[in-house]
């Protein structure tokens, strides 16, 4: 697992405490750092949409105010997501792994435009919708659903099963009046659930079962895009397995794209194609499944992998211990947001922020060991 | 839908009427039971093994609901030897936690009670006169009062005698450090408090050395500065690092870890494991952890108790667990797991749910998730076979006895 | 130890059924009930209010002997007789003097067969005037809460459904009018409309729903920071993110998700200011600022204790059981409000 061939063998020794040979100026870097991407983020606002494409997120920013003046005039702000970008064919699945705090949730509500994005692009299926108002919104919303983590709070708990599943199916006229009833009953077929279902209400069933009321209801409205908030977080060992494959099952039959967020790395493993690992806020990592399992770049992403505690009681496991707790997203660190807790961290880590680089083909990262091979 | 099939799925308000009278009755008597005067002797017991710590023996803890008697706890037995680690693993609503709750006593009356079995617990308390009174030490010693080993049966114990066990002698870990520590007080309070309750005659700076000694066996860097902060300044890890140095303060014989980790994150769950791993070397007691995560067993349990639907259905050492386990729940759950070593295109499942523990029928609990169902299986509930000095199994493919047709 | 019945009644056998479906459980409406019944307080308070109502709506159907503004005018004719005795010359003459006087109404009559409770000090009998009086103070306060409910739902609503700027405004009026004395403002303003009713221009019997109307405008409030605070609250669940989602429409999202759910909360307060309206408008009629004679309010019948002592402390037939309807009232709604508290709670597990 935490292979760290990648890393040169002095940096291993390189303590954090060592003198520093350059002295930064934190407040001009930023600058350079801040000035170079907005150049970036202009270079590619120009580009054309990719037409294959059904997802493109460009420099997506997403910032909570947390203090205001009585003006109104903000002064002090959360940035929940900062600077992500990523590409997503239709039939892909992209897995999002990252702590509390990382903002997952709120990039993947960003990219529904639940929240506003402060600023950057989301092109869905070659429209930017960025900017689109609610009435125009609330045609695309049919077409990108999304499945949240609580199974409990996220049913109407004064519904039955049969109107938690027609009401959308309903409102976007899915199918005509009469045929509404036999399309939800061969929805909950599909998703799973019993016909005699139809009439009970939510709190009459477990983690599981609701989980996939909650998948029959983002299906309903036959999406392209789904994006999966945590969906089996909540659940069992046993009904997580079975959630997981009936989402396999629904993305091959009804050729589904998903998102799908989790802080579990094991179980973006098996559901994604491709991952993208975030820390506060910021992606650290992004690539096809196969090189950020077979080859991390990221200290981080290694340390996500030797965390996981092992189902085998033989296998003892060289963990790379991270220090210390992560820090608050309302204040993160300058420089690099991770080198507090890295392992490796040096001098220039504590003061220039890396910037997000293809290293391998398809395989972004942003750390600044990765720079001095 | 049928107005009738609707209907049937609901209880009937003759029913309801029926069950909350039965359920009553019942209950009355186990309260009346729970706060009756006993002496001593009442709930003074002897182990079946000297070297267990913690014996359960046939629990079964009911809730008596509206909707009828929910089994939480059928019959569960197993034993916890001293200084090891005793894992309990399941899925929601297989009792383990009630399990915890029942050595407690921290059962919600009262629905929720003891209906029979035994727990027998080795504590290490006050010598008591034939007054009740504690003995008084001789001079020189280090406790106050004269101390004995005693064998309680915490089942048998009125609640006004709780006392002598919980916190003191048992010590739990609570899943959520968010909410378990008190937000008005500093966390130097809340734990100056657990030496003055279980150390009779500690001053002030008794305590706070006691205090930051805890801290710092915790891995706290600065316990000063944690002695004196309140509960939100800290981050989730450090707070269940308190809660562990809470626990630890009074110096149990049992710690229960209830889910310790689930509620962290995965950089944040390696170091508390690591850390609660360091502590069982160092401290003189046994863990009981219950979690429903296979990976945290396997990293921290000599033991392993596998339940499904308030049965221990598999129990064994930790090896024969993972590298030989032998009920089919067992192996799926197993199985069900993602790891980062597979390399599968379907994850293997069980089918079906959990079963909802009112009203279990007669056969197998788990039959008709089970792919591996033989003919006893329609038939009585298996009982424990015993395949090894240490491994146990309840299923009829084990059972030499049994039709395998 | 006995043995119980462990068993449950359980769906009839059937093969199919998994583990985790064969269980029967209770429906949400009885779910509802039993938890409200479950309480002994919240069965009195029902039947307090049902008899209340049963009293005053279906009461004057059958005791018909006697109607609100019937004066009882079988007052009997009393003679009083004076004896003056005077001596002139030795001879002593007596001097009867009967005075006969005709009472037209039989006022203050202690309790009978005729008058089951008495009459009053006009004469009016103190039963029908309970029932009829009844009427005019539960109809008011209801009507009161349901506009007071009306308004508050709709303000609250919009204010917690569009926050910022509307959501500002809305709540500082309801500061504002948080701060306005309900009583005082209440005598002012009755005392103007003596003069418009002088003038003619409102009638005298529409002064207390003018002034309960006032009392709604003040009021709402409360209920309107309820509703504001609960769908604040319900905004943040994940099944209204889902409804946004799904790109429901704001009506279908307010008035199809979030009012059903602030519903509970809103039965519950109405029914607690069922109670405190009733003891307003009793206070108004009291206060002599209510109905004026010859209709009545429950109120009003213990105002008569002010114009003469004497009824206060000899006549208790006339005033005290208008005071027992209303305590029987206020008390009643309290009760019903707290039982359907505990029944619509749904953290409320025990």
């Amino acid at each position: 697992m935490a292979d760290e061939k990648t890393l040169p063998e002095e940096e291993q020794v390189a303590t954090p405490d060592a003198a520093p040979s350059v002295v930064y100026d934190d407040a001009a870097e930023e600058a350079k750092f801040m000035a170079a991407r907005k150049a970036q983020i202009e270079e590619d606002r120009q580009k054309p949409f990719d037409p294959n494409a059904i997802l493109e997120v460009r420099h997506l920013r997403k910032c909570f105010p947390l203090k205001k003046t009585m003006t109104g005039k903000v002064t002090q702000e959360l940035i929940a997501v900062d600077d992500v970008s990523f590409k997503l064919m239709p039939g892909e699945t992209l897995g999002i792994v990252g702590e509390s705090g990382c903002g997952k949730t709120t990039m993947g509500r960003a990219i529904l435009k639940l929240h506003q994005p402060t600023s950057g692009q989301i092109i869905f299926d070659g429209k930017d919708i960025t900017d689109y108002k609610s009435a125009q919104m609330r045609e695309i919303r049919k077409q990108m659903q999304i499945i949240f983590q609580d199974p409990y709070s996220s049913l109407p708990p004064r519904s039955t099963v049969g109107g938690i599943l027609s009401e959308p199916v309903e409102v976007h006229n899915i199918v005509p009046k009469a045929q509404v009833k036999d399309y939800v009953l061969e929805l909950m077929d599909k998703c799973g659930l019993r016909d005699y279902y139809y009439e009970r209400y939510p709190h009459e069933f477990s983690g599981g079962q609701r989980q996939r009321i909650c998948i029959a209801r983002a299906l309903s409205v036959n999406p392209k895009l789904v994006v999966c908030d945590e969906p089996v977080s909540a659940l069992d060992v046993s009904i997580q397995a079975q959630i997981i494959n009936l989402l396999k099952k629904l993305q091959q039959d009804m050729n589904l794209t998903y998102i799908f967020i989790s802080h579990d790395l094991s179980v973006v493993k098996f559901i994604s194609d491709k991952i993208g690992v975030m820390y506060l806020g910021a992606m650290m990592e992004y690539g096809n499944k196969k090189d950020i399992f077979e080859n991390p770049l990221h200290p981080y992403t290694k340390a996500l992998f030797s965390a996981i505690p092992h189902p085998d009681p033989s296998v003892k496991m060289q963990r790379i211990a991270l220090q210390g707790d992560i820090p608050s997203p309302a204040n993160p660190p300058k420089g690099c947001r991770f080198h507090t807790r890295c392992p490796y961290a040096k001098e220039i880590c504590k003061h220039v922020t890396p910037n997000y680089k293809e290293y391998e083909e398809g395989h972004f990262a942003a750390c600044h060991l990765l720079d001095e091979e | 839908m049928s107005k009738e099939k609707k209907a049937r799925g609901y209880l009937s308000g003759r029913e309801i009427r029926a069950i909350t009278k039965a359920n009553k009755k019942v209950m009355k008597r186990l309260e009346a039971q729970k706060y009756r005067k006993a002496e001593e002797s009442e709930f003074l017991t002897e182990m079946k093994d000297p070297g267990n710590i913690l014996e359960i023996d046939n629990l079964h803890t009911y809730f008596f609901t509206e909707q009828g008697v929910v089994k939480a706890v059928n019959g569960v037995s197993f034993n916890i030897p001293k200084n090891a680690t005793v894992g309990i693993v399941g899925e929601s609503g297989c009792g383990k936690s009630v399990t915890s709750m029942s050595v407690m006593r921290l059962l919600q009356g009262p629905q929720g009670q003891i209906y029979s079995g035994s727990i027998r617990f080795k504590a290490y308390d006050y010598k008591l006169d034939e007054k009740g009174k504690p003995v008084p030490a001789p001079a020189g010693s280090a406790t106050p009062y004269e101390m004995e080993e005693k064998v309680y049966d915490i089942a048998q114990m009125p609640m006004r005698e709780i006392h002598r066990i919980r916190g003191k002698q048992i010590a739990m870990i609570f899943q959520e450090p968010m909410t378990s520590l008190n937000p008005v007080f500093t966390i130097g309070q809340q734990l100056d408090e657990v030496t003055f309750i279980h150390t009779p005659g500690a001053t002030k700076e008794d305590a706070k050395a006691r205090s930051i000694e805890m801290l710092n066996l915790v891995g706290i860097a600065m316990p000063e500065r944690v002695y004196g902060a309140f509960p939100h300044e800290l981050s989730g890890g450090m707070r269940q690092r308190v809660m562990i140095a809470m626990a630890l303060a009074a110096d149990p014989r049992l710690i229960i870890a209830d889910e310790p980790t689930t509620a962290l994150d995965v950089t944040i769950q390696a170091q508390i494991l690591d850390l609660l791993r360091n502590l069982k070397d160092k401290i003189d007691g046994s863990i009981l952890l219950i979690t429903h995560d296979l990976g945290v067993i396997a990293e921290m349990a000599d033991y392993v108790v596998v339940m499904y639907a308030g049965k221990v259905i598999e129990q064994g050492t930790v090896e024969e667990i993972f590298h030989n386990p032998m009920h089919p729940y067992t192996i799926g759950l197993q199985k069900s797991k993602p790891t980062l070593q597979s390399n599968d295109d379907t994850l293997f499942n069980i089918p079906g749910n959990v079963p909802n523990p009112i009203n279990m029928p007669d056969y197998c609990y788990f039959k008709e998730r089970c792919d591996k169902c033989v003919k006893a299986c329609s038939g009585e509930y298996p009982c424990m076979v015993q395949v090894s000095p240490t491994h146990f199994v309840a299923c009829h493919l084990y059972d030499k006895e049994v039709d395998h047709g | 130890m006995d043995e119980i019945e462990l068993k449950n009644p359980s769906v009839e056998e059937e093969q199919d059924t998994p583990l985790d479906q064969n269980v029967r459980l209770m429906s949400p409406t009885q779910m509802l009930l039993r938890r409200f019944f479950r309480s002994k307080l919240s069965i009195l308070g029902l039947i307090m209010v049902v008899g209340l109502f049963i009293f005053c709506f279906l009461g004057p159907v059958f005791y018909t002997r006697w109607g609100e503004t019937d004066l009882d005018k079988s007052g009997k004719t009393e003679y009083a007789t004076s004896e003056t005795t005077y001596t002139v010359d030795g001879v002593t003459y007596t001097l009867r003097q009967t005075t006969e006087t005709h009472l037209v109404d039989n006022f203050l009559s202690a309790p009978s067969v005729e008058h089951p409770l008495g009459t009053d000090d006009q004469g009016y009998d103190v039963l029908a005037r309970l029932m009829y009086g009844g009427r005019v103070s539960l109809l008011v306060s209801f009507m009161t809460v349901f506009l007071l409910t009306v308004f508050g739902v709709l303000m609250g609503g919009i204010a917690g459904y569009f926050g910022g700027a509307v959501d500002n405004i809305i709540m500082r009026i309801c500061d504002v009018l948080m701060c306005l004395p309900g009583i005082p403002i209440l005598l002012i303003l009755s005392a103007a409309m003596d003069g418009w009713v002088s003038l003619d221009m409102i009638e005298e019997n529409m002064r207390i729903y003018i002034l309960m109307l006032f009392l709604t405008f003040i009021s709402w409030p409360g209920t309107a920071r309820l509703v504001r605070g609960q769908i604040l609250s319900l905004r943040e669940q994940e099944y209204m993110v889902a409804a946004e989602a799904m790109g429901y429409s704001v009506s279908r999202k307010i008035f199809k998700h979030l009012v059903p759910n602030v519903m509970p909360q809103l039965i519950v307060q109405m029914s607690l200011s069922l109670g405190s309206m009733i003891l307003y408008e009793a206070t108004l009629s009291y206060l002599n600022m209510g109905i004026k004679a010859p209709y009545t309010a429950w109120g009003s019948m213990i105002n008569i204790i002010t114009t003469n002592p004497n009824i206060l402390q000899n006549h208790l037939y006339v005033w005290v059981p208008a005071g027992v309807c209303i305590v029987v009232a206020v008390l009643g709604f309290n009760f019903v409000g707290d039982g359907l508290r505990d029944a619509l709670d749904p953290k409320s597990r025990r």
